[in-house]
């Protein structure tokens, strides 16, 4: 133990020389004068690295501050979570194949339903919003960049320690991994004794520190850095959803903060918050976990919400239909979605005057989201509708987000959720919206914006292929699911083979239809992964300044605006021209006040 | 709203702090939760230290000597607390509970200690300069 002490000193001894070292390289912090990149400047009125003198290679990448580089530095952390995410729950559907627990033993089976469930939603979900989020909202706005950079560097460079925690009971060995669930309720997760379980809680702290500091830095940003034409009434509808989502975290985020600090106090320091018989008891997790929990749900969906109301409209040639009433409905989903949370504890024997005012809450969230529904619908109706991939994710989104909501209805009203509730059809209902929506709305995000994040295009087939195998992948895996919890098929089993009552023939045909499904949605998302790759690093670069012809049908939008600039500039060498007196050219492609307010 | 409008603004577009200041939380918040004295003690270091170095780089202090030693002294105001309230209010007998540390004085010590650091160095770079 004295030795393991003195291994770990001496190891940490070493880290604060290594870290000091480096440091010296790269600045000279007692002067305060920056070393790398070239050439020393002298702290003084006009210091500092400018656009293109940032450090290269890979300290360039760990000490940006630019809002456009800490985007790509979230897309691409959430796209590898999505795969490390992805590759669990493909384990998990294999084992599915058959009743009888055959492939992965039930504890690797559980650890990896709650690190899948975990990593989804707080490494891939939050991250992949923050990365459009950084990349765009200063740039439709008409901002500089956000509000606080370091801030912002800061929120993402506290992901990747986050990650390794949350994973660490995989990656240390002899250590054991979290079997809690995602929703890690209490009692279990106060009793279960694997370190796994403490690593899980830190890192899903460290995660919900940084959603918090990006919040707060994207509600400042949007506050108070706005362009001069830029108002509430044409703020667009993404920044919208991004400042309303925003809100939500910062109310919803430090409360799993706290929830979790309870709960590693009472795992490692023999407080009581949670125990039986005390204080609030197993039930108080239930209702600080949902209290953020199904804020959290929105938090996922708004941001991609506002990616389809944004996108929909650039392939309909037409003006989103009803844009305040999008911006008013999204509003409304923020507010109610914190009366809700106790819809997830129908079952738990809560008061039953309680579980009423709940029904019809939740109830009550389905006119926004049905406003928002027929909104697009309206938008696309009589349209000049082109079929471009950013566009075929975007209707995908529609479709699986009506069969998401409408199941959820359904679970929202006591008497069904009593039956229905922690089968199979739970389980479908979720991953509609998560995998079917939000997943979906990010490809149309990342399609529609390629040609700004890498310069190129991406190679068009191959899209159209990853959406139709995502769309049939997601509908055969998810629709089984539903069909599954019909049969009241349980969630959370690592097998079935107990199961003795029932159609256990079709329970086991739907499971394996469900596997197919998966299947189908890794190939789907492998095609995915090559196309961004090589059109990435093989395409010929875009030269067109309105890559999606938006100018034609009016609806042309500042961040082309900034790529179109960008393209300018490149043609006419390092610098563009300013006038004499340093007026600033205003490029003659330049959005127009009032083209943002779709 | 033109790419030039963006690169002539008087403000770095890198810091080498961040990505340190999210290793320190991280190893503080590691060491102090699951027990391991050294990476707590390493951990608040290098949060302390890299707070101190972004709070110059970003104009807010001039040099970096006040801000550790502030910090350290609200480290060991923390830990100092942590280790308080497991003294028996009774006998007030502080010194036992700190030859004998259980779990919480153990941590509380990590806190402290890494503010006494803080500390030290603060007032020694303070008096050198």
């Amino acid at each position: 133990m004295a030795g393991q002490q003195l291994a770990l000193t001496v190891l940490m001894g070493l880290v604060l020389v290594g870290v000091a070292a480096l440091l010296t390289r790269i600045e000279d912090w007692r002067q305060y004068t920056p070393l790398a990149g070239g050439s020393a400047v002298a702290v003084g009125e006009d210091t500092g690295y400018g656009h293109r003198e940032k450090p290269s290679g890979v300290i360039r990448w760990l000490t940006t501050v630019d809002h456009k580089d800490i985007g790509i530095l979230y897309g691409v952390f959430a796209l590898l979570a999505l795969a490390i995410g992805g590759l669990m729950v493909m384990v998990m559907r294999f084992e599915l194949i058959t009743p009888a627990s055959d492939v992965v033993s039930a504890q690797f089976y559980n650890a990896l339903l709650t690190s899948h469930g975990i990593t989804m939603l707080f490494l891939f979900g939050t991250p992949i919003i923050a990365a459009f989020g950084n990349y765009f909202v200063p740039l439709l706005i008409g901002a500089d960049d956000m509000a606080f950079p370091r801030i912002n560097a800061i929120a993402f460079w506290l992901l990747p320690p986050g990650a390794l925690l949350i994973w660490g009971g995989f990656l240390v060995p002899g250590i054991a991994p979290a079997q809690t669930s995602w929703t890690m309720y209490t009692p279990l997760s106060v009793e279960q004794a694997h370190v796994g379980a403490d690593l899980m809680l830190l890192g899903l702290h460290l995660t919900g520190v940084s959603a918090t500091m990006g919040a707060i830095n994207f509600i400042v940003t949007i506050f108070t850095e706005r362009g001069e034409d830029v108002n509430w009434a044409n703020l667009d509808i993404f920044s919208w959803t991004m400042l309303t989502q925003s809100g939500l975290i910062l109310f919803a985020f430090p409360l799993l903060g706290s929830a979790i600090v309870m709960l590693l106090l009472d795992r490692n320091l023999g407080t009581l918050f949670y125990a039986v018989g005390e204080g609030g008891g197993p039930i108080l997790w239930q209702h600080l976990f949902w209290f953020f929990g199904h804020p959290e749900v929105y938090i996922l969906v708004l941001p991609p919400m506002g990616l389809i109301s944004y996108i929909i409209p650039r392939f309909s040639g037409r003006k989103l239909f009803g844009f305040k009433f999008v911006v008013y409905s999204t509003l409304a989903i923020g507010v109610l979605s914190f009366g809700v949370w106790a819809h997830h504890m129908f079952a738990t024997g809560i008061d039953p005057r309680l579980r009423a005012s709940f029904m019809a809450v939740s109830l009550a969230i389905a006119i926004p989201s049905a406003v928002k529904t027929f909104n697009w619908i309206t938008t696309m109706w009589n349209g000049r509708i082109r079929l471009a991939a950013p566009m075929l994710f975007s209707i995908g989104f529609i479709s699986n987000f009506i069969i998401g909501g409408v199941t959820g209805v359904f679970l929202a009203a006591i008497p069904i959720d009593l039956i229905l509730t922690d089968t199979y059809y739970v389980v479908g209902h979720f991953h509609y919206i998560v995998m079917g929506a939000i997943a979906f709305a990010v490809f149309a995000g990342i399609y529609y914006w390629f040609p700004i994040f890498t310069g190129k295009m991406y190679q068009r087939t191959l899209a159209k292929w990853h959406f139709w195998l995502s769309m049939i992948g997601t509908n055969v895996t998810f629709f089984a699911m539903l069909l599954l919890g019909y049969m009241e098929m349980p969630r959370r089993y690592a097998s079935y083979d107990m199961v003795t009552v029932g159609p256990l023939e079709a329970q086991t045909l739907l499971h394996q239809a469900a596997t197919v499904g998966a299947v189908i949605l890794l190939v789907g998302q492998v095609i995915f992964v090559w196309n961004v790759v090589s059109s990435w690093l093989d395409a010929p670069k875009v030269t067109d300044t309105d890559p999606w012809d938006l100018k034609q049908s009016g609806l042309f939008t500042r961040e082309f605006g900034w790529h179109a600039d960008r393209l300018t500039a490149a043609d006419g060498g390092e610098q563009q021209t300013v006038t004499d007196g340093g007026e600033k050219h205003e490029a003659t492609d330049s959005p127009q006040p009032g083209d943002t307010e779709a | 709203m033109s790419e030039q409008a963006k690169v002539t603004g008087d403000f770095r577009r890198a810091s080498p702090w961040p990505v340190f200041i999210a290793l320190g939380f991280a190893l503080a918040e590691l060491g102090i939760f699951v027990g391991y004295f050294a990476v707590a003690v390493g951990g608040l270091l290098l949060l302390g230290g890299s707070v101190a170095g972004i709070l110059v780089e970003s104009g807010y202090a001039s040099s970096v000597w006040r801000p550790l030693a502030g910090l350290g002294i609200a480290f060991g105001l923390l830990g100092v607390a942590l280790v308080a309230s497991q003294v028996d209010p009774a006998t007030l007998d502080a010194l036992s509970v700190v030859t004998d540390p259980n779990g919480i004085v153990g941590r509380g010590l990590a806190i402290v200690g890494s503010g006494a650091i803080l500390v030290a160095v603060g007032v020694t770079g303070f008096l050198l300069e």
